[in-house]
């Protein structure tokens, strides 16, 4: 099977002491300027089309969430590249201030275990460049990784995939959807309440109260299931880029990795023409009310007053991908681990998972035995926005690792040369012969003068890039590189 | 300082994540083990208003 390429962009929570949300855009410009390690400061913005829609047309403007205007204040007037403070760093990720959000985005990975290193990774950057921030500062920054502010704003977690331009997007969309509903019950990061539609004590999914449509371009409201951007980053005869952004922010690696293969099952059974046929009665309402079930059963309504389970829908990809697709052995473990986890579920057996809204669940029961409360305790929400802080110190996450209640991980896996690795070496080797760079491509400056050299995204790049030893040299390799 | 340079190694044959304890609930009421000290001493560090002044710019 074709390496699916993948990646995930985490627009992180931040809370500055002494500042409002009025503050955030400058604030997380400041912040993302304290990152002290090495990176090269120059992405290249002129070629994103974020307005461009894989149904074939482009977007007159995005949609823009009116009550987040009460946050705009006049400040600084500042270049987009000087408010959005770009860094590449030198493993090959993007960090940088989106809408007021420090984002952390990873370099391109091929496997699962690559995927959810560079995740968490993630993690330590930004957990470090807090710590910078207060030391040069003098100020305290929470850094957050989650998905909602319990106030009705959301912030993404977005994965990516690089798929074939060849295949019909419906077929990409018929069999992705299905997963994107029903992996909420392995993979849900958990929120305490409710923040639009029917109110709850406790629900699976961060992100399921801010996604109303079933597929649109949009991505600041009015959010869909099916994101339709149109943005693939290299060659757009060849390739599209699959942009997800209904998911949770995973704080256990487990689930992270299981929250991109999941997906990954999906495009390769859609892409053999073998995906599972799943016609919900209504998919956006079939995404509320599953997250809204953390009692268990998982109900899905559909077309024809039928009714399943979303542990069912995810059986019948496994299944078929058992049966039409030469499964490699990553995807084997995959399926296991999820069939695992989903009879353990089904089975109401005690004990830890590896699933995060069933971790802050047990944790949340915990802090209301000590309070003494019940689920109508405002404070729980303060215990669900402590599991995700990005402090080993403080996190209640990272409390629930130590007691044992999520497995501890070995995060030690081996990586991929993808694009990244090319990308990481020129910022490692050759910063100041760089002029620009994106994920497409980089800019290098020259005797000849600018000179661009694309990144193809389906390529193993060569060891010997790290041993070239000037920049003329570095760039003759990567051009060999190209077919 | 972060390392976060990228380094190449052959891949290990098996995956090396590991499920927990056999078992696991779905509602955690099922069983609620005793929450030891440093969980405990964590929980009272939390300021029970901290979600209510929490306010973020909404994003993508």
């Amino acid at each position: 099977m074709r390496p699916i390429l993948a990646g995930i962009e985490t627009e992180y929570g931040l809370a500055v002491e002494g500042g409002g949300a009025e503050d955030q855009l400058e604030e997380a410009r400041t912040f993302v300027r304290c990152y002290e390690g090495v990176a090269f400061a120059g992405w290249d913005t002129r070629k994103e089309t974020p307005r461009n829609d894989l149904r074939g047309f482009r977007a007159d403007r995005l949609a823009v969430d009116p009550e987040d205007r009460q946050f705009d204040r006049p400040g600084p007037a500042r270049e987009t590249e000087d408010l959005r403070s770009d860094r590449v760093l030198s493993n090959g990720a993007r960090f940088y201030n989106d809408h007021g959000h420090p984002e952390y985005a990873t370099p391109e990975c091929a496997t699962l275990d690559e995927i959810a290193e560079f995740d968490k990774f993630g993690e330590s950057i930004l957990y470090q460049t807090a710590c910078n921030y207060t030391t040069r500062t003098g100020r305290t920054a929470r850094i957050y990784k989650n998905n909602t502010d319990f106030q009705g704003a959301s912030y993404g977690t977005h994965e990516n995939y690089l798929i074939p331009r060849n295949l019909n997007l419906q077929t990409y969309q018929d069999a992705v959807i299905p997963v994107l509903i029903a992996r909420t019950a392995l993979c849900g990061a958990g929120k305490v309440g409710s923040e639009s539609g029917t109110s709850c004590a406790y629900q699976l999914s961060q992100r399921a109260d801010f996604l109303t449509e079933l597929a649109s371009v949009d991505t600041l409201y009015r959010r869909p299931i099916f994101n339709t951007r149109d943005e693939p980053h290299t060659d757009p005869r060849l390739w599209r880029r699959l942009h997800v952004i209904a998911g949770d922010a995973n704080r256990i690696p487990a689930a992270t990795a299981r929250k991109i293969g999941l997906i990954k099952l999906a495009l390769h059974l859609a892409e053999a023409d073998a995906a599972p046929r799943w016609e919900f009665e209504d998919p956006v309402r079939a995404f509320h009310t599953l997250s809204r079930n953390s009692e268990g059963g998982f109900e899905l309504r559909l077309q024809g007053g039928h009714t399943t389970t979303a542990l069912e829908v995810l059986e019948s990809y496994y299944a078929a991908a058992e049966a039409r697709l030469d499964l490699t052995e990553e995807l084997c473990a995959l399926i296991a681990e999820c069939r695992t986890l989903g009879n353990v579920l089904s089975t109401h057996a005690p004990g830890p998972l590896p699933i995060d809204w069933v971790a802050k669940k047990r944790l949340l029961e915990m802090a209301l035995e000590e309070r003494g409360t019940d689920w109508d305790d405002p404070a729980l929400a303060s215990y669900d926005l402590e599991y995700h802080r990005v402090d080993p110190a403080e996190s209640l996450y990272d409390a629930l690792i130590e007691i044992g209640e999520i497995p501890k991980e070995n995060l030690s896996v081996s990586k991929e040369r993808t694009r990244a690795f090319a990308r990481g070496l020129a910022i490692q080797k050759f910063s100041d012969a760089l002029a620009t760079l994106s994920w497409g491509s980089l800019v290098f400056k020259t005797e000849r003068g600018h000179e661009e050299v694309p990144l193809p995204p389906d390529l193993e790049y060569p060891m010997e890039l790290e041993h070239a030893p000037d920049v003329e040299t570095f760039i003759r390799i990567l051009r060999r590189n190209i077919p | 300082m972060i390392q976060a340079n990228r380094q190449t190694r052959p891949l290990s044959p098996q995956p090396q994540r590991k499920l927990g304890e056999d078992g696991g609930p779905n509602t955690p009421e099922i069983e609620r083990p005793a929450a030891p000290n440093e969980l405990m001493k964590r929980l009272k560090k939390v300021d029970p208003d901290q979600a209510r002044k929490y306010r973020q710019r909404s994003g993508q």
